[in-house]
């Protein structure tokens, strides 16, 4: 694979190849005309050809309207969750028992909305989610980063075994490290000293550097396939770029500061991206290590729950499931709309990085 | 430095430690000892008690009690084994034909893509949980409602439409399975397109200029230049969907585990998790040995 990636030179401009190529556009023609010319073409060949060229326009004429039918298709099975998570959220749950409702309700009301950002502590939550979000992904960008370049770009001993780890720590279900990581936590001892010296430990648990103390280490959540990432894009810049950095007289540091990362920016832009939704998406380790420390997605993880303890909790409500669902899709819309509005504005560097980052060449 | 008298190469090499360092680091604190930690767990039984965990030797006794004794593991793991088994393919068959459509030129091409891609930034998190929860467990009417567009009526009638009565059972029970999981695997597909168009994109245009002047078809041209050169990307996405779907924190061995996990069994769930990873080593090993062999390298 890495012939591949040789031969097509990544940073040749994959942001070129992924738009369309704009076509001269030739004169236009009547259709009356174009059937003439095909026409005239057609009786100057052997039947075989003839064959060929109808079968050929055939096709042509056909495919656009079968793919726009899958297409549409398709992204309606995509979009139709979505869809159906706005209706439902401004809806009043009284409504959901009417059968003649599906998509569009007769009345909307807020209500379930401002009853959600209530339970969640909507605003509190986001803040701190954001705060862990952000700062993480930030940090483990650069340390992912300074990682994938030592594999990428050096040659010392141990390189493979190494990498092999790398490879080990995508491949590793996190199940399996929770528990060690979890006593790690709970009885923190920096050094190994800090016990003997106070007989105390640490209690890490519900504390933000559960989160930052991995990410600072190039461990956090997917670090193993950021490093990769790096690692494939870094190797695909070519060689004479720090040749010339080291001819100049800068340190390798020097070298990757100012000349590697101007030229992989896309590669960050994109593991950062994808770092902040792997954050914001996760409960899986934040269940582990938060109690009550919380996030949007714990927050939604519970929200049934939660729902109960705090606008039900007067007994006066009776909520059968199908009203429940009301909740429940305008707490999915809460948690969906930041990262939502972050993809609109962004989703060609989700895209493009991870196409350019060269996966291509593995 | 010259009192060192180092080559340059070795003083690379330094440097090279150098940038890896703090990664080796957390590494060794976050991940390395864990695992070791977890494995030795395996052979014990282990109880938390304040401050430690206090740890009595059983031998293979975890392994034993996850394989012979314990009601759910063996189920659960044959369920994803199986279930993995004919969702991968389907998945990379679709996501091929995906990103052959929409590296096409179309009208709302745009569009398109970003729609395919929005899998990615939502399907990991508990927002997909609910709403494939709403759509197709709960039993609710809305449920229904979404379902019966890929319900298994659907492949009953149209096998009946053709003219086949009381065919096979089983095949049709497959059919309606794979259909009505349709909504699963579209959403799981967002990686594998991006991977796939980035290779489509990569196919060198000598190559299609050649099979243009030679007259190929758009089915020669899918099968004789697509296929070789998309190849190893095929293997990417075999091995990144099969961990995916493996290590998918909402799959039922997993859940499993963490039950285990909660009831204070830590030896029991440390044993459960290895085999259950021993198994997805040996999965992702065979596929490799297997598919580096058909695998076309451009060279």
């Amino acid at each position: 694979m890495a012939e591949i990636a040789k031969k097509s030179n990544p940073i040749s401009g994959l942001t070129d190849r992924i738009r369309p190529e704009k076509k001269p556009k030739e004169p236009k023609r009547s259709r009356k005309e174009e059937r003439e010319r095909f026409k005239k073409r057609l009786a100057t060949l052997t039947p075989a050809e003839q064959k060929y060229l109808k079968r050929k326009r055939f096709i042509e004429s056909v495919w656009p309207v079968v793919r726009a039918l899958l297409v549409f298709g398709l992204c309606f099975v995509i979009i139709y969750p979505l869809l159906y998570m706005v209706t439902a959220a401004f809806r009043p749950r009284a409504e959901m028992n009417d059968p003649t409702i599906i998509w569009l309700s007769r009345t909307t009301t807020t209500q379930n909305i401002k009853d959600v950002i209530r339970t969640m502590d909507f605003w509190h939550t986001l803040g701190n989610t954001l705060f862990l979000n952000i700062g993480c992904s930030i940090i483990q960008v650069i340390t992912c980063a300074l990682t994938g370049y030592g594999f990428g770009r050096f040659k010392f001993k141990g390189k493979n075994i190494l990498f092999g780890v790398v490879i080990f720590m995508i491949l590793m279900p996190p199940q399996i490290i929770l528990i060690p990581q979890y006593t790690f936590f709970r009885y923190f001892n920096p050094f190994g000293i800090y016990h003997k010296i106070t007989g105390n430990f640490i209690n890490l648990i519900d504390s933000p550097l559960t989160m930052y103390m991995p990410a600072l280490t190039a461990n956090g959540i997917k670090a193993g396939l950021f490093i990769f990432l790096f690692r494939q894009s870094f190797r695909g810049l070519p060689k004479e770029l720090e040749d010339a950095a080291y001819l100049d007289g800068c340190s390798p540091l020097r070298t990757f500061v100012s000349v590697m990362i101007p030229n992989a920016g896309s590669t960050f832009l994109t593991v950062f991206l994808l770092s902040v939704v792997w954050y914001w998406n996760d409960y899986y380790v934040s269940t582990s290590f938060f109690t009550n420390n919380s996030t949007i997605a714990l927050q939604l993880k519970n929200l049934d729950a939660a729902l109960v303890r705090v606008i039900f909790n007067n007994g006066n409500i009776k909520v059968n499931a199908r009203e429940l669902i009301v909740w429940m899709e305008a707490g999915c819309l809460l948690a969906v709309t930041p990262i939502l509005i972050m993809y609109v504005f962004l989703q060609k560097y989700f895209t493009e990085g991870i196409a350019r980052s060269g996966l291509t060449g593995m | 430095m010259k009192k060192l008298n180092l080559s340059y190469e070795r003083k690379k090499g330094l440097y090279g430690y150098g940038f890896i360092g703090l990664w080796f680091i957390g590494a060794l604190i976050f991940f390395i000892i864990p695992v070791i930690k977890s494995f030795i767990y395996s052979f014990y039984n282990v109880t938390p008690d304040i401050g430690q965990l206090v740890m009595t030797p059983a031998g293979v006794e975890n392994y034993k009690r996850a394989f012979m004794i314990d009601p759910n593991f063996r189920v659960y793991l044959t369920e994803v084994l199986g279930q993995t088994a004919w969702q991968t393919p389907v998945i990379i068959v679709f996501s091929l034909f995906v990103a052959i459509i929409i590296n096409q030129e179309f009208f709302g091409r745009t569009f398109a893509r970003a729609v395919f891609f929005l899998p990615v930034i939502i399907a990991t998190g508990p927002v997909y949980a609910i709403i494939t929860g709403d759509l197709s467990t709960s039993g609710t009417a809305d449920a229904d409602q979404f379902s019966t567009m890929f319900s298994s009526n659907m492949v009953d009638q149209l096998l009946e439409f053709i003219g086949i009565y009381g065919f096979n059972d089983k095949l049709t029970e497959v059919l309606s399975t794979m259909t009505s999981d349709i909504l699963n695997l579209v959403w799981k597909c967002g990686i594998q397109i991006i991977v796939f168009l980035s290779a489509l994109q990569a196919i060198p245009p000598q190559a299609k200029e050649a099979a243009g002047i030679e007259g190929a078809t758009a089915w020669e041209f899918f099968w004789k230049i697509t296929l070789p050169y998309v190849s190893p990307m095929i293997l990417v996405n075999l091995v990144y969907t099969i961990i995916d779907t493996f290590v998918d924190p909402s799959n039922k061995v997993m859940e499993r585990v963490l039950q285990i996990q909660d009831d204070w069994k830590y030896g029991l769930s440390a044993a459960m998790a290895w085999s259950y990873f021993a198994i997805i080593l040996v999965v992702v090993g065979a596929i490799f040995a297997v598919m580096n062999k058909i695998v076309y390298y451009d060279d």
